[in-house]
C-alpha cells in the first residue's frame, strides 16, 4: 500500500494511494456531507453528488465526488469553497424536488439555506416516496447480502429500486439490510410480533426458544444455513440467549 | 475455403482477383440506400435488369449499397449512376428505364430531364463528380462507399483491402502506435481525444488481457455517418480494429452497434464471417502469430450507451449506466481490463493512415485537427447528406457551396453541431473553420459530425427545449443533476415556449446549467447544458421575446402563434376546410375562407395542404 | 406469436451461455413475441444463473424492449433534429388524433403501437416515419393517417 500526501483545505494529510478523498478527509476529522456512500459497500457512491469537492492539480480544477475520487500524490482538495457550495446547493435543491418529504434531505438542504425548492416536486406516482435512486439498497442486496432480490429499474426520473416484475420477490430473504442502509428511510419495512413485511412479501419470524422474541425471518435463517453451513440450532435462540 | 497464410499470399490473391475484373463493361449502378429504396429503387433496378436482358446487352447492373451507399441525394432518389460516363440521374422512375437503356447505355447520350440542376444557377450538370455536392468533397473515410460491395470481401481486397493490415503485422506495435500518433488522428466520436495517445496509455498498463472496442452506437440526432460506414464499408472498420488490437496487444474486439441499424448489423456480420474464413480474423493472422477476433453486440436503444463506460457495462450484459471515470478505461475498462474504445469513423481511418503514412494524413486539416471529417449536413439546406471534407472548412463553405444554400431561399440563422452535447452557432460565426477546438471554443462541439442547418423559421428556444426533452428521456437516472435537473430545466423551457416565462427564468436556467456541467456524473450530463447555454449566449433576444413580449419570432411555438388565411391569396378551393380536424375553417366555395381561432388547435394541416400559400403564421 | 417455453428455449439457445448474451436474447424475445414476457426473463435467469432482478432491470432500461405487448404494426415517428425542424411533432399529433392513441402507446384494436423515436438516420428525407420496416419520407400531417390506414 503506497502512502501519498495530499492537501485538503490547506492541510497536508497522508493517505493510501487510491483510497477515497472522502474517507481520508473523514479520517482527519473534516466534514463532507454524503448520502449514498457507505464504507462497507464497495460499489457504493457517486450517485447523490452531495459530497462534491474541488480537486486542483496544476492549473486544472475539477469538481468531483469525493466518495469515489482516488487519492493520488500531488492533488489539492477544497471541500468548502463558494463555488462548490453553490453547486452542492443546486444538487440538494434537486434532491429536495425528488424527495420533498424526506427529513434527511430537508435537513441537509436547510444547512445550505434551502427550505423550499423553486421547482415542481415528484409525487408518489413517479417513484418510491423519499427515494433518491442512489442504489445503495440494491448494492447492499447484491454485494453484501448476496441475494440480488432487488435492482434499480426504469430510467431517468422514474428510476427506483424494485423487485422483479414489481411483484413480491422470490429471492428476497427479508433481512432488511436494504432498509437499514437507505440514507433516506425510503424502504418500507413493517415488523409485527409474528411477521415482517418488506417489498410486498411477508416473512414469518423465528422466535427465541427462551424469551419468544422474534429476531430473524425464518427465510433468512434458512438462507444462512444453506450458504454458510451454520448449525440450525444456532437460530433457535436469540443473540441474548445464545 | 483455404485461409490466406501470409502477406505474400494475400498479394497473389489480390492480383488474381484484379485480373478477373472486366473493366471494359459499362455499368449501371442503382442506389439501394434507405432513401432510394423508399422512393422505389427496387422497381427501377428490376426494370433495368429486365430491359438489359431483353435487349441482350452486356452491362453490369449493380444494385444495392455497392453503388453509392447513401450519398446524400436521398430526396432525389432513386439515383442511377452510369459508368464509365460518370453520369448521375436523379428521381428515376421505372418508366424512364427503356429510354435510359436506349439512349444512354447504347448511344451514350444524356437525358436532360434526369440530370442535376443547380438550385441557384439552374445549370444542368450531368457528371457525378462535377456536381458541387461532390466536387468539394475529399473522400477518405467514405473512400469505398459507392465502389466496394460491402458484402463481398473480394471487392474490398481488389481495392487494397487488408493491405494495411499485412504491412502493420511486419511492424513493431510501438511503431504502429507512433504512426497513429504522428498522423494526428483524433477520436471521431465526440471528444476528439488523440487516438494514438489512447492506444499508448492502454498498451502501457500491465495486463494479460486487453480489449479494443468499436463504438457504433451512433445516437446524436442528425448524424448518420457511422451508419453509412458500417453498412457500406464494414471491412475498413474491421481492418482498423485488427490493427488497433495488434498495436495495443488485445486479442478480442467488440463492435457495439445501435439496434436501430439492422442493415449495419447484418453487413458487419457478413464481413466478420468472411474475414474469418479468409484467415484475416482468428488464429495466427497472415502467419504472424497474432490472434484476434471480433464479436458484435447490439445496443438496446439507450443514448447513454454511446458514453464509453456505459457502453462497456452494456457489453458486459448489464444496464448501461456510466461510472465515474476517475480511473480511465485505458486502465480499467471492459471487465476492468485495459481497453481502447474508438468510434466507427476513427477505426475506418486507421487502415488508410497505415497504408499512406502519418505525414500524408497530417498534411490535411488544421493545426490541431488533422485529416478529413464526415459531416451529415441536414436540416433546412438544399443538398442534404453525408459530406466528407478536410477539417477546417468554414461553416459558410459547407452550407453554401456543398449544401447549395438554405432551403427555399430563406435566411440562414444558425447551425447546430455535436448533437445534444453540442450547441448552436449563429450566422455571425459563419466564417468559423470547423475543427474540434474551434467548435468547443464557441460553446459547441464536434460530436460525431452532425451539422443541422437552421433558418429564420427555426425557433432557438424551441431547439433548446427539443434537446433537453431528448436528454430527459435518455438520462439513465443514476445521478441527481441529470436525472432531476433536466426535467426542471425542461419545465422552465416549456413555460417559456408556452408564454408563461418569467423574468427570473434565464438566471434560473443558468444556475441549473452550472449544476449539470459541474455536478453530473458522465459526459452526457456534463454536456447536457450546452444546447441551453449556447442559445442563451447567441439568441438571448429570442428568449426575451418569448418571455417579455409573449411572441415567438420564428413562428414555431404553438401557444404564441395564430394561423390566419390571407383573403387576397385564398382561392376558396376548400381544401383546408375539408382537412381541418377541428372543422373550424369556414367559407363559401371560391370565396376567401376564415379560421375560427377559438377552436383552432394549431395542428398546421391547413398550412400544409394549402397550394396557394394563403395560410400564414402570425 | 404465443409465448411457449419451447420458443423461449430456442431463442435462448441461439446465443452462448454468457452474460454478454442477455441483451441479445431479450431483443429476440421482443422481435418474436412483440414484448419481453416474464416467463422468458425467468427462464433466461435460470439458464444463465443470473439474478432475475438484473434481467428485469435491463428489461425496464432499454427502450428497444417493452414489457407490455406491442401492436401488430409499429409506427416510429422520427424525432431527430432534422425531422423536428421539419414538423415531426405535427405528424405525431396527426397520428395521435387520427387513431385516438397517445405516443408510446398501443391503439385499442392493438393494430398500431405509436412510438416517438430518436433519429433513424434518414435525415435527408425528413420528416420520416417508419412503419415496421417501411420508410416513409417527406411525411405530411395531412397525409399520414391515410398512409397508416393501409396497414391492417
Amino acid at each position: 500500500m503506497k502512502k501519498v500526501k495530499i492537501v485538503i483545505n490547506g492541510k497536508t494529510v497522508e493517505g493510501v494511494q487510491d483510497q477515497s478523498v472522502l474517507s481520508l478527509a473523514r479520517e482527519n476529522g473534516m466534514y463532507i456531507p454524503s448520502l449514498c456512500y457507505n464504507a462497507e459497500v464497495q460499489s457504493s457512491g457517486g450517485s447523490c453528488r452531495v459530497c462534491l469537492v474541488e480537486v486542483h492539480q496544476g492549473k486544472s480544477m475539477r469538481v468531483v465526488t469525493s466518495c469515489n475520487y482516488p487519492v493520488r500524490e500531488g492533488i489539492e482538495v477544497k471541500t468548502d469553497t463558494e463555488f462548490v457550495r453553490k453547486i452542492r446547493k443546486g444538487v440538494l435543491e434537486l434532491l429536495l424536488c425528488r424527495a420533498p418529504e424526506s427529513s434527511e434531505i430537508k435537513e441537509l438542504a436547510a444547512r445550505d439555506g434551502i427550505t423550499e425548492p423553486r421547482f415542481f416536486t415528484d409525487g408518489p406516482d413517479v417513484h418510491l416516496k423519499n427515494c433518491i435512486a442512489c442504489s445503495l439498497c440494491t448494492q447492499v442486496c447484491e454485494d453484501v447480502v448476496g441475494v440480488s432480490a432487488i435492482s434499480m429499474v426504469n430510467r431517468g426520473r422514474e428510476k427506483q429500486p424494485a423487485a422483479p416484475y414489481m411483484k413480491a420477490s422470490n429471492a428476497c430473504i427479508g433481512c432488511g439490510a436494504c432498509a437499514y442502509a437507505c440514507p433516506t428511510g425510503a424502504i418500507e419495512m413493517t415488523d409485527t410480533p409474528d411477521a415482517r413485511t418488506i417489498w410486498g412479501k411477508t416473512f414469518e419470524m423465528q422466535k427465541c426458544s427462551v424469551c419468544s422474541t422474534p429476531f430473524i425471518p425464518k427465510e433468512q435463517a434458512e438462507w444462512i444455513i444453506k450458504t454458510t453451513g451454520k448449525d440450525r440450532a444456532f437460530f433457535e435462540k436469540c443473540p441474548t440467549h445464545r | 475455403m483455404a485461409t490466406i497464410q501470409s502477406a505474400d499470399q494475400l498479394e497473389k490473391v489480390r492480383e488474381t482477383l484484379r485480373a478477373g475484373v472486366k473493366h471494359d463493361l459499362p455499368s449501371v449502378l442503382v442506389c439501394f440506400g434507405t432513401g432510394c429504396q423508399a422512393n422505389g429503387a427496387r422497381d427501377v433496378a428490376a426494370a433495368l435488369e429486365e430491359e438489359i436482358k431483353k435487349q441482350g446487352l452486356a452491362v453490369n447492373v449493380s444494385i444495392g449499397l455497392k453503388t453509392t451507399g447513401c450519398h446524400g441525394y436521398c430526396e432525389n432518389g432513386p439515383l442511377v449512376v452510369l459508368r464509365p460516363q460518370d453520369v448521375l440521374y436523379l428521381k428515376v422512375k421505372p418508366k424512364d428505364v427503356p429510354e435510359i437503356v436506349e439512349k444512354s447505355i447504347k448511344e451514350g447520350a444524356i437525358i436532360d430531364r434526369l440530370v442535376y440542376k443547380d438550385v441557384n444557377t439552374k445549370a444542368a450538370i450531368a457528371k457525378y463528380h462535377e456536381i458541387p455536392f461532390y466536387a468539394y468533397q475529399k473522400r477518405i473515410a467514405l473512400r469505398n462507399i459507392g465502389t466496394v460491395d460491402p458484402c463481398v470481401i473480394d471487392d474490398y481486397l481488389i481495392n487494397d483491402g487488408y493491405k494495411a493490415l499485412a504491412k502493420t503485422l511486419t511492424m513493431d506495435p510501438e511503431a504502429v502506435i507512433k504512426e497513429i500518433e504522428e498522423s494526428g488522428l483524433r477520436g471521431r466520436g465526440g471528444g476528439g481525444f488523440p487516438a494514438g495517445r489512447k492506444w499508448r496509455s492502454c498498451r502501457a498498463v500491465e495486463s494479460d488481457v486487453r480489449y479494443v472496442m468499436c463504438n457504433g452506437d451512433e445516437g446524436d440526432p442528425g448524424a448518420f455517418m457511422d451508419r453509412s460506414i458500417m453498412e457500406g464499408d464494414p471491412h475498413s472498420v474491421i481492418e482498423g480494429m485488427i490493427i488497433g488490437g495488434y498495436a495495443v496487444g488485445a486479442r478480442q474486439g467488440y463492435v457495439y452497434v445501435r439496434d436501430e441499424y439492422p442493415l449495419a448489423v447484418k453487413n458487419l456480420e457478413i464481413a466478420i464471417d468472411a474475414a474469418r474464413e479468409k484467415g484475416l480474423l482468428g488464429k495466427n493472422i497472415l502467419g504472424s502469430g497474432f490472434d484476434f477476433d471480433i464479436k458484435i453486440s447490439r445496443g438496446g436503444g439507450a443514448f447513454v450507451c454511446g458514453e464509453s463506460s456505459a457502453l462497456m457495462r452494456s457489453l458486459e450484459g448489464k444496464v448501461g449506466e456510466p461510472r465515474a471515470k476517475y480511473i480511465r478505461s485505458v486502465e480499467k475498462g471492459l471487465y476492468d481490463k485495459p481497453s481502447v474504445l474508438n468510434n466507427v469513423e476513427t477505426w475506418n481511418n486507421v487502415p488508410v493512415i497505415m497504408l499512406n503514412g502519418a505525414a500524408w494524413y497530417a498534411a490535411m486539416g488544421t493545426e490541431g485537427s488533422k485529416g478529413t471529417k464526415v459531416f451529415s449536413l441536414v436540416g433546412k439546406v438544399n443538398n442534404t447528406g453525408l459530406v466528407e471534407v478536410p477539417m477546417g472548412i468554414t461553416i459558410k463553405e459547407l452550407v453554401e457551396k456543398i449544401g447549395g444554400g438554405v432551403l427555399g431561399g430563406k435566411a440562414f440563422k444558425a447551425v447546430q453541431t455535436g448533437g445534444p452535447s453540442g450547441g448552436c452557432i449563429p450566422k455571425e460565426l459563419a466564417d468559423l473553420p470547423i475543427d474540434f477546438d474551434s467548435l468547443t471554443k464557441v460553446g459547441s462541439m464536434m460530436g460525431s459530425g452532425g451539422i443541422i442547418v437552421m433558418d429564420e423559421n427555426t425557433c432557438m428556444v424551441d431547439v433548446a427545449r427539443y434537446f433537453i426533452d431528448f436528454l430527459v428521456q435518455e438520462s439513465c437516472g443514476k445521478c441527481a443533476p441529470c436525472r432531476d435537473g433536466l426535467p426542471r430545466m425542461l419545465g422552465i423551457l416549456n413555460g417559456i415556449t408556452e408564454g408563461k416565462g418569467t423574468a427570473e427564468d434565464i438566471d434560473t436556467l443558468n444556475e441549473l446549467c452550472d449544476v449539470l456541467t459541474w455536478g453530473a456524473l458522465c459526459g452526457l450530463g456534463t454536456s447536457a447544458a450546452n444546447p441551453v447555454l449556447s442559445t442563451l449566449k447567441y439568441f438571448k433576444d429570442e428568449y426575451l421575446a418569448h418571455i417579455r413580449d409573449k411572441k415567438c419570432p420564428a413562428g414555431v411555438c404553438k401557444a404564441l402563434i395564430t394561423y390566419r388565411i390571407i383573403a387576397e391569396k385564398c382561392t376558396g378551393c376548400m381544401l383546408c376546410a375539408k382537412n381541418c380536424p377541428q372543422k373550424c375553417i369556414t367559407g363559401e366555395k371560391k370565396m376567401p375562407h376564415v379560421i375560427d381561432e377559438s377552436k383552432c388547435i394549431k395542428c398546421g394541416i391547413c398550412y400544409d395542404v394549402c397550394k396557394f400559400d394563403a395560410v400564414m403564421i402570425q | 406469436m404465443d409465448v411457449t417455453i419451447a420458443k423461449v428455449d430456442e431463442i435462448i439457445g441461439r446465443y452462448g451461455k454468457t452474460e454478454e448474451s442477455i441483451l441479445a436474447v431479450l431483443q429476440d424475445f421482443q422481435r418474436e413475441f412483440r414484448y419481453v414476457p416474464e416467463e422468458g426473463m425467468k427462464r433466461l435467469a435460470g439458464v444463465l444463473d443470473v439474478p432475475e432482478s438484473r434481467i428485469y432491470a435491463m428489461g425496464t432500461f432499454y427502450k428497444a424492449l417493452s414489457l407490455e405487448p406491442r401492436g401488430k404494426h409499429t409506427v416510429k415517428v422520427c424525432m431527430g433534429t432534422a425531422c423536428h425542424l421539419k414538423g415531426a411533432n405535427q405528424i405525431l399529433e396527426a397520428i395521435e388524433r387520427g387513431f385516438s392513441v397517445k405516443r408510446n402507446h398501443t391503439t385499442k384494436d392493438k393494430n398500431f403501437t405509436v412510438e416517438s423515436v430518436n433519429c433513424v438516420g434518414a435525415c435527408a428525407m425528413a420528416p420520416v416515419i417508419v412503419v415496421d420496416e417501411d420508410y416513409h419520407g417527406h411525411a405530411r400531417s395531412s397525409k399520414v393517417v391515410d398512409i397508416l390506414k393501409k396497414y391492417n
